[in-house]
């Protein structure tokens, strides 16, 4: 059983 | 046009931890701090020796219930904003 695909997306959090 | 022999790795100097399942990382360079998500993140370890595009969409085909062409598509988006960011490199 294959794990669900998602988008990967890479999300600035904060910039210091 | 993707080139999926191209050879890529992950730069040093980054502070990666696991938070809840997704992996969040400290770029010490440019003070930024980054989540990658739980894909993200797999793709992140899969990265911790040179490997190819081609390899690292092998390698989540295994794993995930994706189509080839557009996990192709979705990891090299996402490279070239780890790429953008300088977090990785191209061999």
């Amino acid at each position: 059983m294959k794990r669900e695909w998602q988008k990967p997306e890479l999300e600035v959090l904060e910039v210091n | 046009m993707i080139d999926t022999k191209q050879t890529i790795a992950q730069l040093k100097g980054n502070i990666v931890s696991d938070m809840g399942g997704e992996k969040v990382m400290l770029c010490i360079k440019n003070g930024k701090y980054y989540n990658l998500g739980a894909i993200g993140g797999h793709i992140w370890e899969l990265m911790s020796e040179p490997t190819t595009i081609e390899q690292l969409v092998s390698d989540l085909m295994s794993v995930y219930a994706v189509e080839r062409s557009d996990c192709e598509e979705q990891v090299a988006s996402f490279l070239k904003h780890l790429m953008n960011e300088g977090l990785i490199e191209a061999c």
